[in-house]
């Protein structure tokens, strides 16, 4: 049977689960912006506007402590990282794009060695997805294989419903004992749907460009397709899926932590050799390895295309490089 | 592998036991693991790296440059270029640093039993091949004929040389040593010129031969045209690809060459499937 949920309701169980000890994680004020952020109340919860960041913070924070260690003499004290305190998180709120891209990231983050930063939260958190209402003229998520209305990677999700509330479906095991748990906030009945919203964007042959990437590493186009690009990193950091780190230590020879932070393929010195050798030392071989990433290599490592076309780095790139534009000339191409 | 509950970016502590200063930039840390069970089970095969930390500079890539049939320790050998390596010479005897690993392929050594080696290896490059030379040396009767034709810029730069001499010195190893031109001391007992030069003189057989190759990229590219004359096939040529990693584990996303992880797939390649890929290394 349906279930609905007023958006009273779904504010006030958001308040339960804050008192019940829960994070809750979901768009919120954040100065000028909108942003994923912890929820102190469920009054804070900004439904349908798209936070300027991805969600992927939810679970791979910008800097995270890995491990924190302190000298002793000749000895060194390591300190591990409780990954099992990790607190129990529901995120809420996110639409289809970002709520599809934890789950393109598990594969990368558990073949053969398992990141438990990245999985415990995954494993300790629950996913209310959003269906979109509203799209803007950068959004993509038609072109690469989701829509406005795709539950993939949610473990619950909402529609948004004529005269106000939502339509509640579970999508998971996990999704259906939290509705079975909390039941009392729902109701049942018919409801009509509000129309999703409708990108603009047509799907893209993705097989097809993939095919182009296997035997075009040294197409010329990758000088006209980056010329532009200054290597800022933006696109990367906006990126729901983009997962490039750094480690670094912080702190002084005897007392300090180990950080794993956001980095770019996009950066000059990512692949810089001690010697100087760079392999990827002039912008566009970096911009050649952002497209390769996430239209070819992902596909060939892990069967999945690395990108959600939430639309963030057409929005954002300063110097106006739109990736669709770029994918649709490679299309073209025989 | 799988282990849900460990934190696989933890190094395990190592004491370094000794060092010895290989070049005035280069040095080798000998390091003892400080957990007596950590001492016992590691393992590791040739050709495999680790990720070593200075704690509070960060951690730094070298290949295991000692051999897997010599236990109880393990050895890297690093030139100081940056704020890792620094802050890892500024480490006494007796003082901890931390070690992740092994990481990464290997040298399939079983593969080349009953045949010949042939090491070629430029300057700060002889450690990634020093590890297979030991255990191979540790095999001898394995192995057919064994070559080493090992060079550097000056006679300075040339590291192990107390293992050089013990090369020189033994029956069973043909040791050709070699410093590029204006690179040595009037007393100097070997060969003169480059790598390839000097490997292409020296004419190993390439029959039921293996040839492995270490060096910068300048000498790999040089080195392998020579092979090729003097008979060697792309897949009985072994080498190592370098590139800059973080996590070793296939996650950073640094380290690849085409939709190659480096970290996890190499970095032990053959001349061919090197061939094989998009010239981004
Ligand atoms: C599989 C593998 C095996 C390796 N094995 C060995 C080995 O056995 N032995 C070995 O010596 N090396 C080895 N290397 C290379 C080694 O990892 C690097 O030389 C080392 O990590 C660089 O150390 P660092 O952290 O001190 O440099 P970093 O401080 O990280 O600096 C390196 C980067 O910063 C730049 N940089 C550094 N210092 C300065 C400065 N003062 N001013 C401006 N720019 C600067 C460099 O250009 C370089 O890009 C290996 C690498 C790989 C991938
Ligand atoms: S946002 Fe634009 S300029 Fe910045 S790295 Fe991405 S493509 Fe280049
Ligand atoms: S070093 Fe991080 S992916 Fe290879």
């Amino acid at each position: 049977m349906t279930k609905t949920i007023t958006e009273q309701k779904l504010r006030s169980l958001m308040d339960l689960l804050l008192k019940e000890g829960r994070r809750v994680v979901a768009p919120r004020q954040a100065g000028s912006i909108v942003l994923y952020e912890p929820i102190d109340s469920g009054e804070q919860l900004v439904l349908g506007i798209m936070p300027r960041r991805s969600a992927k913070e939810t679970f791979f924070p910008l800097c995270e402590t890995i491990l924190t260690y302190g000298k002793d003499g000749n000895g060194v004290m390591v300190s591990d990282v409780d990954a099992g305190a990790f607190p129990e998180t529901i995120l809420v709120g996110a639409p289809p794009c970002d709520a599809a891209a934890p789950a393109v990231l598990d594969a990368v983050f558990s073949w053969d060695y398992n990141d438990e930063f990245f999985l415990e939260r995954r494993k300790k958190t629950i996913i209310i997805g959003l269906a979109c209402t509203a799209a803007d003229d950068a959004c993509f998520c038609t072109a690469v294989g989701l829509s406005p209305r795709d539950d993939k990677g949610s473990d619950l999700f909402l529609t948004p419903v004529a005269g106000g509330g939502y339509l509640c479906d579970a999508v998971t095991k996990k999704g259906k004992v939290f509705l079975d748990t909390y039941a009392s906030f729902l109701a049942g009945g018919e409801a009509k749907p509000l129309p999703s919203a409708e990108p603009a964007a047509t799907p893209l042959d993705l097989a097809g460009i993939k095919d182009w990437l296997e035997s075009n590493f040294e197409s010329p186009l990758w000088q006209e397709f980056a010329d532009r690009c200054a290597g800022c990193g933006a696109c990367a950091f906006l990126c729901p899926v983009c997962h490039c780190f750094d480690i670094v230590d912080e702190g002084t020879e005897t007392k300090g932590a180990r950080r794993k932070s956001w980095d770019a393929c996009g950066f000059g010195k990512f692949t810089n050799h001690a010697s100087g050798h760079n392999p990827r030392d002039i912008q566009n071989k970096r911009y050649r390895n952002r497209i390769m990433h996430k239209f070819k290599y992902y596909q060939d490592k892990f069967g999945q295309t690395l990108c959600t076309g939430c639309g963030r780095c057409v929005r954002s790139c300063p110097v106006g490089i739109d990736i669709r534009a770029v994918l649709e000339e490679i299309q073209a191409k025989p | 592998m799988c282990d849900h509950t460990k934190n696989i970016y933890k190094p395990q502590l190592a004491t370094i036991e000794a060092m010895i200063d290989e070049t005035p930039d280069v040095r080798t840390l000998r390091l003892v693991f400080q957990d007596e069970a950590v001492r016992e089970s590691f393992s590791f095969r040739a050709g495999q790296f680790a990720e070593y930390s200075a704690f509070g500079a960060g951690e730094s890539t070298f290949c295991i440059a000692s051999s897997p049939t010599r236990k109880g320790y393990i050895e890297c050998c690093f030139r100081a270029t940056g704020r890792v390596t620094e802050a890892l010479r500024r480490l006494e005897v007796g003082e901890t640093i931390g070690v992740r690993g092994p990481y990464g392929n290997s040298f399939p050594i079983e593969s080349f039993f009953g045949k010949n080696l042939v090491f070629v290896a430029g300057g700060i490059a002889l450690p990634p091949l020093r590890t297979v030379i030991w255990n191979c040396l540790d095999w001898r009767d394995k192995f057919g004929d064994i070559t080493i034709v090992y060079g550097a810029r000056t006679e300075a730069d040339l590291v192990y040389k107390h293992e050089l001499k013990e090369w020189q010195e033994r029956g069973d190893v043909r040791l050709v040593k070699t410093v590029d031109p204006g690179g040595n001391s009037p007393g100097w007992d070997g060969k003169v010129g480059f790598v390839p030069t000097i490997l292409e003189e020296a004419a190993p057989a390439a029959e039921n031969t293996i040839g492995l190759v270490c060096g910068p990229p300048i000498m790999i590219k040089f080195t392998l045209p020579v092979l090729e004359k003097l008979g060697f096939k792309d897949d009985s040529i072994y080498t190592t690809l370098e590139n800059r990693m973080k996590c070793g584990l296939g996650k950073c996303g640094r380290c690849n060459v085409g939709n190659v992880y480096v970290c996890k797939d190499g970095p032990v390649f053959t001349a061919a499937q090197v061939k094989g890929m998009p010239q981004e290394f």
